[in-house]
């Protein structure tokens, strides 16, 4: 069965008026295909529901287009260009490794020989290789030879080998750093080979791979560098890896490791000696440059290499002690790169059509749809964006995309054992899930391990994002999740009458306060879960000065992102990367010492670790989550509070609030947030309703919550697994309201819009989007209250 | 560890009863967990199931804990219309594949099948100490986590 046969990305998530956004498609079967711009409006399919609603928009790029092939050529590696001085009649190489996978299983999706540091393509030049058997093998040309000790994963290893072309003698080297009590030794293995070196013109140097073929193919100049597909990509680390042009000797090996170090004569050429320079074709060194997208030769050719793909720095090297946990303390103990053989940062496919934005055009959500002939289809979402100051509306809705791209692509139902511990049900895959079961060079999400198991921390948005798409149940929910289910909010937006524009992560990120502080209220995600840190401060900053803010979601501002610095010269936020530390819901676990994001250095890991507690943000902050069915809310006394019994309005005491709902049947579910004033709430903040007591088993306590292990967390026992709907005043006439749930926003279409969290929403935002500042609260509210201290007669119950 | 009954045995009998009334009961929710609605489709008020079964609970717990390979999972063939029974390879790269040809109408129902499948499938004892296996030492111990 064939599923997806056309998938597209943009080149923006986020795109102002009289902007040009670039469209690629791939088109794999039909002959054409056509493509029409629509508004989004609702992309839940539940026939409980409104149904899907989308609206076609008129623009020029609306036509019929033939269909072609494009093609993702994934996997991380570094190069060099085709250089003479590579083109050597004798060699030495050697470098650390330390493989994640150097067996694979036959039907693995990149079964085969992994290319470690090679210039060898079709029988020709030379190259480190860990072969299908998962030893070490030395190629020189259509030669080989191995150790036949297979690498141990996991574990460090020192490699070599060398080439005399005079004597026609090979050596390779294989050299556990882990040896155990039973571990076989490993002798070098010495051959007669008597072959002259060989090269095939064109092709590059290439670390973490091998030159696979040349070809001028159209699909093949989405790879890098164009034209030359890059095969047997390698997964684990690799650090220090040298090219010398003469056969060493073991002693001159060891002394190489020390690589090109200037410094040891006054005269500061190459090392590590003298003799030794004159030898070196390139020594790299990959702890200069962590934050960048090269790997430094330190050699007298300065043969950088290109790192392609993105694949995982600030990775603890082979001599990394256990003493330094931040690699911008000590560098040197950071030169291993881990590559994957999915790392994907950038599709690089060829422009399909494009849409200069008419000025004028409304910020909405929009997408290209396209489709054939034959029913297929794939949707495009961007979003149209104002400039700073020209803003459309008193209302913006800010979309979660890193949120976006850290579900990008997830593979968890397929990947995931646990995936169904978790959901407390069988996971329901749908057709993109399938295609991404198959498609691994669609990359996967930072909830995902990449095919090697090691965690997935970096995000691209420039490749198809499958998630991101309408129509779309994620199996977390059975139900929309993110992109489709904030869909539900968009919706009634739209049906309600709304004036709104969005704005995203990246804009806010970018532009600071400047983004926020022209609209009056800013309504957020339904899981807006990952942030920049310069996205929390403008939160801060926007609701310090009087800015309203309605949280329409849960777990929010948990995890810690930044976007790579080095893809900035190709557009904002394409990279965006995170690091699941030692606390927090973690689908995977980096390793010891390597917390601290390559692009940046900033710590990663949970905000709450750095300081800043989620509930500081909105006055709510994730207690639990569940994902089998939700259920409903009660008012609280604190709800009759005069400073805020007007969201009530229309709403009576007992009614039960969001018994219904397109996200497990009810408005508090799937992760659910509750106030704390030991981690931020403001003291002063109001619970005016809650859903305590009504969750099922499949709801459990957060882990960063507890310390030991024990009975008794979960939904039918735990008071904290619950969801508060929670307000608070902030300075100068601004207020936070949260709603505390993830499936909240899916009781917002129930009944096309005709209900009581409908009525709740509307009256908090007809009161948030008022100009000037909210109306001052009564003075009895004006007093002194402690963050752990509970004073009953000072925070009494309120009728 | 609790022993996955046979399906004959009365215990087996009870938990599949138990088991395909609370999956009925969830048809039309978008969600669904193995208990029972006191109105069909409507989650307001859910009882029985797992929160009263304390075999069914550690029954489903254990299978729900099956590793990724092998696994049975539901495929949604047309969205809204169409759903099939699907086994997980475990291999990166490497799709699931159909197990029955029989399509359902609705998402709930396979819920039920894979249950009654898995009895069959699972073995009784898995887990107890004549079964262990060298893989015990390499996480092969079926019983996966996120």
């Amino acid at each position: 069965m064939s599923w997806m046969k056309i998938t597209g990305y943009a080149d923006k998530f986020s795109v102002h008026p009289g902007d040009t956004i670039k469209f690629f498609v791939n088109c794999d079967g039909p002959a054409e295909y056509q493509a029409e711009l629509v508004k989004m409006i609702h992309g839940d399919t539940n026939p409980r529901g409104p149904g899907f609603m989308e609206e076609p928009i008129k623009a020029d790029c609306n036509a019929t287009y033939k269909g072609v092939k494009q093609e993702i050529y994934s996997g991380s590696y570094g190069f060099v260009a085709d250089k003479p001085q590579f083109c050597v009649e004798s060699v030495t190489l050697q470098c650390w490794i330390w493989p994640t996978t150097p067996k694979t299983h036959p039907k693995y999706w990149k079964h085969g020989a992994q290319g470690l540091v090679t210039k060898w393509c079709d029988g020709k030049g030379y190259g480190l290789f860990l072969n299908e058997d998962g030893c070490i093998e030395f190629r020189v040309n259509d030669q080989v030879i191995t150790t036949g000790a297979p690498v141990r994963d996991h574990a460090w290893h020192f490699v070599a080998a060398s080439y005399d072309a005079a004597t026609g003698e090979a050596t390779l080297y294989h050299e556990p750093q882990v040896v155990y009590a039973l571990d076989p030794e490993i002798a070098p293995v010495t051959k007669k080979l008597g072959t002259k070196l060989a090269y095939v013109p064109g092709t590059p140097t290439v670390i973490a791979g091998y030159c696979g073929s040349i070809t001028d193919s159209p699909q093949a100049k989405a790879s890098v560098p164009p034209g030359v597909l890059i095969k047997g990509h390698y997964n684990g680390k690799i650090d220090s890896p040298r090219v010398s042009s003469k056969a060493l000797t073991r002693l001159e090996i060891e002394t190489m490791k020390l690589g090109a170090q200037p410094g040891l004569s006054e005269r500061r050429n190459s090392g590590p000696t003298g003799k030794l320079s004159e030898s070196i074709v390139a020594s790299w060194d990959f702890s200069d440059g962590i934050d960048t997208i090269a790997g430094k030769d330190k050699g007298p050719y300065l043969f950088h290499a290109t790192i392609v793909n993105c694949p995982t720095r600030a990775m603890t090297g082979y001599n990394w002690q256990g003493q330094v946990f931040d690699w911008k303390s000590a560098p040197e103990q950071y030169g291993a790169i881990h590559f994957h053989d999915d790392d994907i940062d950038d599709a690089r496919w060829a422009v399909s059509f494009e849409w200069k934005v008419p000025e004028g055009t409304s910020s909405k959500f929009y997408a290209a749809k396209l489709t054939s002939k034959d029913g297929d289809e794939d949707y495009i979402p961007f979003w149209v964006v104002p400039r700073v100051g020209q803003e459309q509306s008193k209302i913006a809705f800010m979309v979660p995309t890193i949120s976006y791209m850290a579900y990008a692509n997830e593979h968890l139902a397929n990947n995931a054992g646990g995936a169904e511990l978790l959901v407390y049900r069988v996971p329901i895959m749908q057709q993109q899930n399938m295609f991404l079961s198959e498609h691994r060079e669609y990359g996967g999400s930072i909830y995902d391990t990449h095919t090697d198991g090691s965690g997935l921390c970096l995000s691209s948005r420039l490749r198809p994002i499958l998630s991101i798409r309408p129509k779309y149940d994620h199996f977390l929910a059975q139900a929309p999740w993110q992109y489709p289910a904030d869909l539900h909010m968009i919706y009634w937006l739209e049906k309600m009458g709304y004036q709104y524009d969005v704005i995203t992560d990246e804009d806010v990120t970018y532009d600071g306060l400047a983004r926020l502080e022209n609209y009056n209220v800013v309504i957020s995600g339904s899981h807006p879960e990952h942030n920049s840190g310069p996205q929390l401060d403008a939160l801060h900053n926007y609701m310090q000065r009087g800015g309203r803010f309605m949280y329409m979601g849960a777990d929010g501002w948990y995890w810690v992102h930044s976007y790579h610095p080095a893809y900035d010269g190709i557009g904002r936020g394409v990279v965006t990367e995170m690091r699941r530390c030692e606390s927090g819901i973690r689908t995977w676990r980096a390793d010891p010492g390597e917390y601290y994001h390559q692009g940046t250095g900033e710590l990663g890991g949970m905000w709450r670790f750095r300081g800043r507690y989620l509930h500081t943000i909105a006055g709510t902050g994730m207690s639990s989550e569940g994902f089998d069915i939700s259920t409903y809310y009660s008012r609280t006394p604190e709800s009759n509070d005069s400073r805020v019994a007007w969201a009530f309005e229309g709403i009576t005491y007992d009614e039960k609030l969001g018994n219904f709902g397109l996200v497990g049947g009810g408005a508090a579910g799937t992760e659910l947030d509750i106030v704390d004033t030991m981690l931020g709430s403001p003291p002063h903040t109001l619970v005016v309703a809650t859903s305590a007591g009504r969750h099922t088993e499949g709801y459990l306590l957060v882990m960063e919550d507890y310390g030991f292990n024990q009975q008794g967390l979960d939904g039918t026992q735990h008071p904290r697994v619950r969801s508060d709907i929670a307000y608070h005043e902030t300075p100068n006439g601004g207020a936070s309201f949260a709603f505390s749930s993830i499936a909240f926003c899916g009781s917002l279409p129930w009944n096309n819009g005709d209900n009581n969290i409908s009525k709740l929403v509307g009256n908090v935002l007809n009161r948030f989007m008022q100009d000037g500042p909210l109306p001052a609260p009564p003075p009895a509210a004006i007093m002194h209250r402690g963050r752990a201290d509970y004073d009953q007669p000072m925070n009494k119950a309120r009728k | 560890m609790i022993p996955i009954p046979r399906k004959t045995t009365a215990d087996a009998q009870r938990m599949m009863k138990v088991h395909k009334e609370c999956i009925d009961s969830m048809k039309g929710v978008a969600g669904n967990s193995v208990l029972k609605c006191a109105t069909p489709g409507d989650t307001t008020t859910v009882t029985g199931g797992i929160h009263e079964d304390f075999q069914l609970n550690r029954v489903l717990l254990r299978m729900r804990a099956q590793p990724a390979k092998g696994k049975l999972v539901v495929v949604c063939t047309k969205v809204e219309k169409e759903w099939r029974i699907a086994r997980l390879s475990g291999i990166r790269g490497v799709p699931p594949e159909f197990v029955t040809d029989k399509v359902y109408d609705n998402e709930q129902d396979p819920q039920h099948d894979i249950f009654v499948m898995r009895l069959d499938e699972f073995a009784e004892f898995d887990g107890f100490p004549e079964h262990f296996r060298e893989g015990w030492k390499r996480r092969d111990d079926f019983w996966t986590v996120t």
